[in-house]
């Protein structure tokens, strides 16, 4: 029946056109290839109620930042609302990423990894507010490698900023790795190299049965197993990357880099729990607080659960458990790296603008000198230097020294739009080797080649993300 | 009120009946117009939310877009195609996958059979031990996946605690490679055999008792009426068990993101896994897009042969 045919044909090509017409050229809605900018002051307030949202993981910080934010926050701003939404760790990147896709966000600030601002800036999906914290915010208050690494893109040099490079962010909790010993077991005194550490590790292990040497991040999710590996490749004096020459293969598995793995390998990897190799955060604590390992290194930012007497098996108070447990800055080796960790506050392109005019009020407010200190006496982790050498901070957790000492010494990893898949690469490598699907020297080989077609691949027709 | 009805038809001379007849409907409505009236809420339905995506899909396979980072799509041709069928990666996850489908598929169908060929000789308590054996099924992978995480964990697993009592050594259940995919199909098994259960013992509830009896006036054996009359007969039921559970299966996600997240390293990273990774940790749409297009295919392939065979079989 010809009419029947023609009239399918004709719906056919209807569903085309409409679908290539939906397409168009691909554009998003006037989407642009850089971050738009936000005022340089903040624009009227508004006085009806108002949320200002975040999006964040779900862990301690983040429950204190809302608890912290309503009951200070609002003291300013009675008609806002504080609401931090949480999703799990290893859907972080995922849920706000999707959202920036959609071009429309429930959140007013993204609390983004320091690595995740150079995708979030190229995609144009958070604010550009250098001009916003040249008018209000007192950068010379800050360590410049803090301020830099939760906000400058592109990244900045270990250890610097570049003052005439933008900024996207301002710190919002700080964060680095700390060594959790067991004073009861190994001493009072911290080892103070890496290799004193394994030494000491194993000599514990041996003399405790049921207690590991060892507790760290081995997990394939997130950045668990990256860390770690780039944290020991730091110490033995490793490097990710040449930043200048977007070069990895050939720079992370060097000598330095191969010693690295074979130490994190053949060396620690004996030394921890049988099945730990898909440890991550939680894992690691629930090791510590039940007794079972001799030397732990986890984010300073999520150790406080440590000291809860109802959450271990160490002691009833929390001085008993902070006689079995020290908290003492990483050994050095080679050199005196540290991870740096901790995210800063970023605010949504596509949150309405009042929301926006909110966001930056609140990022203004928050980044003061009182309200820093108040924050550290709230558990958080401030990057103000006087914050960070406040009674408020350093008597507020145990662990609070070890970060302010541990500030000099940061490292990031990189801090590109490719990040999420160099991250994925070197975080399934690292766990492939430690869990024996993979020979250490193979492993770091291929993450290096793996990561090198990533950078190289944006010349490729086709295949992008294989 | 609704007007009164004429007692009359549209039949001259026809008596008119006791009974109202139905109002007349409007000349304009044909029958073709009434029934397109009825099923195009669902067929716009299916062309917004099926049609409209998988053409997009397609459309997107053959360019370089990224969800995230915006811009134009640049047309590639079948770049992603090329690149996606020539990946050693692709091809690593594709084995894993097979191994996946083949282990898993086939330890269901074998316990489910079984199973459900045991409850139909039972005559009481059938229905009970039905339900109970249904549970599995019902709970949701996510719930099934973070049960035996913790049932598997190494060091505080009850399954590990088990084999300690029983004097053997601890396993690393989701750690290392061979057992993280063994885990991987045990879990899928312990959730999924009901199903083949269910669609057996629907199977073996049909098969008419005559032919029992006729074998057993026979004096044929136990084994001779399983061969000859159950297992003939259910065949083709269980075979579209299997096709069922092969699809299901070849797209496993969410019990590898929670039991392994695909480790260690990338072991038990399935095909589907990997397509997340592609679209959502390095938003490479156009990749994805063609990654996916390719899994349908190979689906549409494999059950059209399927398809084919079990014709064939129905006709012998």
């Amino acid at each position: 029946m010809p009419g029947r045919k023609v009239q399918l044909a004709t719906a056919a090509m209807l569903l085309v056109a409409t679908t290539v017409a939906a397409c168009g050229d691909g554009q998003d809605g006037g989407t642009t290839a850089s971050a738009p900018k936000a005022p340089a002051t903040i624009p009227e307030l508004t006085t009806d109620p108002l949320t200002l949202s975040f999006i964040w993981f779900d862990w301690p910080p983040a429950r204190a930042l809302e608890a912290f934010a309503n009951a200070e926050y609002k003291k300013e701003r009675p008609n806002a609302t504080i609401k931090v939404n949480t999703v799990p760790n290893a859907n972080w990147h995922d849920a706000m990423f999707t959202q920036f896709a959609a071009r429309k966000t429930d959140f007013d600030i993204a609390i983004l990894d320091s690595q995740h601002i150079g995708e979030a800036v190229t995609n144009g999906n958070i604010l550009d507010i250098t001009d916003f914290v040249k008018n209000n915010i007192d950068v010379t208050a800050y360590n410049p490698y803090l301020l830099a690494a939760y906000g400058q893109y592109p990244q900045a040099e270990t250890g610097k900023r570049d003052e005439n490079a933008s900024l996207y962010g301002l710190p919002l909790l700080g964060d680095t790795w700390t060594m959790i010993y067991r004073k009861d077991l190994i001493g009072d005194k911290p080892p103070q190299t890496w290799d004193e550490m394994i030494s000491v590790a194993e000599r514990c292990q041996a003399e405790h049965p049921g207690v590991s040497g060892l507790a760290f991040h081995q997990a394939n999710g997130s950045d668990a197993a990256a860390v770690t590996y780039n944290t020991v490749n730091g110490v033995y004096g490793g490097n990710l990357w040449d930043a200048k020459a977007r070069k990895i293969e050939g720079v992370l598995n060097d000598a330095a880099g191969q010693e690295a793995m074979d130490v994190l390998v053949n060396k620690m990897k004996p030394l921890t729990a049988k099945g730990s190799g898909n440890w991550f955060i939680d894992e690691v604590n629930a090791a510590v607080a039940q007794g079972k390992a001799c030397i732990a290194f986890n984010w300073i930012a999520a150790s406080g659960g440590l000291l809860d007497p109802l959450q271990s098996t160490l002691g009833a108070t929390r001085e008993q458990i902070l006689d079995k447990l020290g908290f003492a800055t990483l050994p050095s080796q080679k050199t005196n790296l540290v991870p740096l960790g901790g995210m800063g506050m970023h605010v949504s392109a596509y949150s309405p603008t009042a929301n926006q005019a909110e966001a930056l009020n609140f990022m203004r407010w928050f980044e003061r000198a009182d309200i820093q200190k108040k924050w550290a006496a709230a558990g958080g982790v401030p990057s103000r230097t006087d914050a960070l050498e406040s009674p408020e901070f350093l008597n507020a957790g145990p662990f609070n020294q070890v970060y302010a000492d541990s500030v000099p010494r940061m490292r990031d990893m990189w801090n590109v739009p490719e990040y999420a898949r160099l991250v994925d690469i070197e975080n399934t490598g690292v766990n492939a080797a430690l869990n024996g699907a993979k020979k250490p020297k193979d492993a770091l080989d291929d993450i290096a080649r793996q990561q090198q077609d990533v950078l190289d691949s944006s010349s490729r027709k086709g295949g992008g993300g294989l | 009120m609704s007007d009164p009805v004429p007692l009359t038809t549209d039949h001259p001379g026809q008596l008119a009946s006791a009974t109202p007849p139905a109002p007349v409907r409007s000349r304009r409505l044909s029958d073709r117009g009434l029934a397109v009236g009825f099923i195009s809420p669902a067929l716009l339905l299916l062309l917004a939310m099926s049609v409209f995506p998988l053409l997009w899909t397609l459309f997107l396979s053959f360019t370089d877009y990224s969800a995230t980072r915006g811009g134009p799509a640049h047309f590639v041709g079948f770049g992603n195609y090329t690149a996606i069928l020539t990946s050693a990666q692709v091809h690593q996850r594709a084995l894993t996958t097979l191994i996946y489908v083949v282990g898993a598929v086939t330890l269901q169908t074998v316990l489910g059979f079984t199973i459900a060929y045991l409850i139909s000789r039972r005559t009481h308590g059938r229905g009970v031990l039905t339900t109970l054996f249904l549970v599995p099924m019902m709970l949701s992978p996510v719930v099934v996946g973070l049960f035996w995480r913790f049932m598997l964990d190494a060091q505080f697993g009850v399954i590990n605690s088990m084999l300690g009592s029983l004097g053997l050594g601890q396993v690393e259940w989701l750690t290392r490679q061979r057992t993280a995919l063994i885990s991987l199909i045990v879990v899928d098994t312990w959730q999924w055999t009901p199903f083949i259960m269910l669609i057996a013992l629907a199977g073996l509830t049909a098969i008419p008792k005559y032919l029992y009896e006729a074998a057993s006036i026979d004096r044929a054996s136990e084994w001779f009426r399983f061969r000859t009359i159950t297992l003939p007969l259910v065949w083709p039921l269980l075979l579209i068990a299997v096709l069922f559970r092969a699809i299901e299966a070849f797209r496993l996600f969410d019990l590898v993101y929670i039991l392994t997240s695909g480790g260690p390293g990338v072991s038990t990273e399935t095909l589907s896994f990997h397509v997340y990774k592609v679209a959502f940790l390095g938003f490479n749409t156009g990749t994805a897009s063609a990654y996916g297009i390719l899994m349908v295919l190979v689906v549409i392939v494999l059950t059209q042969i399927y398809l084919r065979y079990l014709n064939k079989l129905k006709e012998g």
